[in-house]
């Protein structure tokens, strides 16, 4: 990488035009006095004109040799590129299944956009994706494809969100009823977001926490005591600043503890003892960054930290990570590509490409957080279970494949588990869920 | 043996996308030097010969003759003058582009939060490129101008792209010629033959008319275009072509005569524009998307027992089973794996459900299920079963 830099440096430094339009000036200034010359002495005309004729030719021959400068540039920064990246050819993916698919890729993409709260460009991207379906509808009318409809209705969807019109009224399919309910549930979570982040502003966030007060206990989830105990905290330095004129200094300790009288109370289960020392730090005020309790009030963190845990509760209880999938699936890409890439390079010459068959030819390893489901490999015939191949659990606890089962169970009317001396009949494996 | 999960970032093979993001300022610098040669080429050779040819005119056009050289001379400035503003442009964009590659060497680890950061831009350029690509110019703008990625994409060079296609496929061949004469000798260079083939359409159009007027001007037409050094299909297949009426049931002649010609050449465009700028064939969206699902993909993701997205089992939701993209993968390919990865201590419940025991008794808890009974978490309303009854399950 330092090479390109370099490369990269000194091509900005030396190799550009502003030599060669220096010297341009100078012929242009040669020009000019040889002019005027012939203006003053007409009748040296010629005497002129042939004087001329060197220095015209000397400085075209250093304007191409400025060029020449910057070209040499270039060549280096090329030499500096091929050297970077001479074991890393584009994968050809000559089988590119995702061309067919464009629909589902315009319609990943503009969820992805909502997700990011990047509504305005989500709304441009379907108004353009409607505008050249309409046209290439209008070139070949029998090419329609259904998810236009679909995608006609995600812009209504988006045009709605302000305004939040009465969108369950409309009869549409039941597949578009899910979707227009996420975008509505992408929305809401937003706007929530957006008052909690750059206004910090707790009421939605705490009215939304309360709503789903229930869900989120059962989930484990204290974001709703940690949104209170953000409003508690706001209360109570509100006095330093918005009610300073207040006839009495205590006006914010003491709203925060009319808020806690009447809130605390649900959390006194679970959080008995983060509540006292709330309380308790109201025996401090004024005096509160000398306290014990300065640092549960004066914490840089805390809001980003409450918006992102709100972000994970919110998209958890809808079933959705709180991570894009489209993000998750290109970073795995980048990772698993280089193995992939080098995969296709032998396979080219045998069999074709990756994406033509069933499964990978290959472990593509990825961080472990991108692991999100348990994986059954049949221990005998290394092989993944499927629906079609589901995992079987012999009476002994072991599990291996149907496939395996069968094979092994061939002709007999008891087996022995391949794992341990249990013998059993293959009817009593049983069917498990992984 | 491949290990099983790898955090390591090999920085060199991680940036197997990223070569065109580099080559392509590149290629416009030299394309931009091009110009800038071409330009004082032609001033010098006017120049040059103005001032050969003054030795016997008289002194009044002398000065008229100098007045135009100096002229000329000052428009050259202008143009380079251009060329540089554009040079300039391109140098920051190449500098921001480096410095964006440059970041992920100095990233230690792919679980490093900044590795997410840099993951996220390179998927807003991804994004950005494939809206380019699919002509959604608008929009890939307005993304590319959000998260100030303004540097890492090419969308001048999309959009003049998209502008020439488009003509083409609204049957207007001069832009691409245009645009085929200020690349004539980079096409030379790679015997691409483009103009050629737009030639042959305008000659396509001229014998359409079947008067004979037109017709004697598709012939001379053809005679000052087709007939030159080039492959001498293009003059036989024009010299047929004229003694066939457009309504032909003919071949080739009928294919030749068809509106569908210009999509082809719309087509042949953009693998020659892709091809001089070497930019890939495909959005690299594609690429790594595809790579991604297969990564991610399990038989599970499609499978109909599949687990139900559910509220209460508190496990990150998998991203191909999320709408956004289940549907996407269902063509692609699974991911491999040798070895069977589990909860520790797994346990299986009556209905054939397994867990890892200490999950299991976790989730448990959490939605309020009587002491010393378990239920599957995964579903809201499932039967109690008693703590004996789950069984160890052994899983290799």
């Amino acid at each position: 990488m330092d090479a390109i830099l370099s490369a990269q440096q000194s091509l900005e430094k030396k190799g550009n035009l502003s030599k060669a339009i220096a010297d341009v000036q100078t012929l242009i200034d040669q020009l000019q006095k040889t002019r005027d010359a012939v203006g003053e002495t007409p009748e040296q005309t010629a005497l002129h004109m042939a004087k001329l004729k060197q220095p015209v030719k000397a400085s075209f021959d250093k304007i191409e040799e400025d060029l020449k400068e910057v070209n040499k540039g270039l060549n280096q920064y090329q030499k500096a590129l091929k050297e970077k990246f001479k074991n890393s050819a584009l994968p050809s993916a000559a089988n590119d299944v995702l061309s067919r698919e464009t629909g589902l890729v315009n319609r990943a993409i503009a969820m992805h956009l909502l997700r990011e709260g990047k509504f305005g460009v989500a709304r441009t991207l379907v108004k353009e994706v409607n505008e050249s379906q309409q046209q290439a509808q209008a070139m070949d009318p029998a090419g329609q494809s259904s998810w236009i409809h679909e995608f006609a209705d995600t812009d209504a969807m988006i045009m709605d969100m302000d305004m939040d019109t009465q969108w369950e009224s409309r009869e549409d399919g039941e597949v578009l009823e899910g979707k227009g309910h996420l975008q509505r549930k992408f929305t809401e979570m937003y706007h929530i977001l957006d008052a909690l982040r750059n206004q910090h502003s707790l009421g939605p966030a705490i009215a939304w926490a309360r709503e789903h007060s229930t869900e989120l206990e059962n989930r484990g989830s204290n974001l709703e005591f940690e949104l209170s105990r953000l409003k508690f905290v706001e209360l109570y330095t509100s006095s330093a600043d918005a009610v300073s004129d207040d006839e009495h200094s205590f006006g914010g300790p003491v709203q925060a503890l009319e808020y806690a009288r009447s809130v605390f109370p649900t959390f006194s289960g679970r959080y008995s003892r983060e509540t006292s020392s709330l309380l308790g730090s109201l025996a401090f005020s004024p005096a509160l960054d000398e306290s014990p309790y300065s640092n549960l009030f004066f914490n840089q963190h805390t809001w980003e930290e409450v918006s992102s845990s709100f972000t994970r509760e919110f998209c958890s209880m809808l079933g959705l990570s709180s991570t894009s999938p489209l993000y998750t699936a290109v970073t795995a890409g980048g990772i698993a590509l280089p193995i992939l890439e080098k995969v296709e390079r032998v396979m080219a010459a045998s069999r074709g490409q990756w994406t033509s068959v069933n499964e990978l030819p290959v472990e593509t390893p990825l961080p472990p957080e991108m692991l999100f489901h348990s994986i059954f490999v049949c221990p005998v015939s290394k092989e993944q279970g499927t629906d079609a191949n589901p995992p079987m659990m012999l009476p002994c606890g072991h599990v291996i494949a149907k496939e395996s089962l069968e094979m092994h169970a061939r002709g007999k009317n008891r087996m022995k588990c391949p794992y341990c001396p249990n013998e059993s009949h293959p009817r009593e494996a049983k069917r498990v869920y992984i | 043996m491949a290990e099983y999960t790898s955090t390591k970032l090999d920085p060199d093979s991680h940036l197997l996308l990223d070569q065109p993001l580099l080559r392509l300022p590149h290629e416009l610098l030299r394309k931009n030097l091009k110009s800038a040669q071409r330009q004082i080429e032609m001033t010098n050779k006017s120049v040059t010969s103005a001032v050969q040819a003054s030795n016997n005119h008289s002194p009044a056009d002398t000065l008229a003759s100098l007045d135009a050289t100096l002229a000329k001379a000052q428009n050259l400035t202008r143009k380079l003058e251009a060329l540089q503003s554009e040079e300039k442009a391109l140098h920051k964009q190449q500098k921001a582009r480096i410095q964006h590659l440059e970041e992920l060497h100095e990233i230690p680890s792919l679980s490093d939060v900044k590795y997410d950061n840099w993951s996220h831009a390179r998927l807003d350029r991804l994004l950005v490129d494939y809206l380019l690509r699919q002509g959604y110019t608008q929009s890939a703008k307005e993304l590319a101008q959000e998260k100030g990625v303004e540097d890492l994409v090419d969308i001048g060079v999309f959009e003049e792209c998209g502008r020439i296609e488009k003509s083409l496929q609204e049957g207007k061949t001069q832009e691409c010629l245009t645009w085929c004469g200020e690349n004539k000798q980079a096409l030379k260079k790679i015997d691409n033959n483009l103009e050629l083939e737009l030639r042959l359409q305008q000659f396509i159009e001229l014998a359409r008319s079947g008067e004979m007027k037109q017709r004697l001007e598709a012939m001379i037409y053809a005679r000052k275009h087709l007939a030159g050094g080039q492959d001498p299909k293009f003059a036989l297949q024009a010299a047929g072509l004229l003694a066939q009426p457009p309504d032909t049931p003919v071949e080739p002649y009928r294919t030749m005569y068809s509106h569908g010609r210009y999509e082809d050449l719309a087509r042949q465009f953009l693998k020659t524009h892709h091809e001089l700028l070497t930019l890939p064939p495909q959005p690299l969206l594609h690429i790594a998307l595809s790579a991604g699902l297969s990564a991610l993909k399990t038989p599970a993701c499609h499978s109909v027992h599949a687990l139900q997205p559910s509220t209460l089992t508190g496990a990150p939701v998998c991203p191909i089973c999320s709408t956004e993209l289940n549907e996407l993968a269902r063509n692609v390919p699974y991911a491999h794996h040798t070895k069977s990865y589990m909860e520790d201590d797994p346990v299986v419940l009556p209905n054939g459900r397994v867990f890892g025991r200490e999950r299991l008794k976790m989730l448990n808890e959490k939605v309020g299920t009587k002491k010393g009974k378990l239920r599957d978490p995964t579903e809201t309303s499932g039967t109690e079963w008693g703590e004996w009854e789950i069984k160890k399950v052994f899983i290799s």
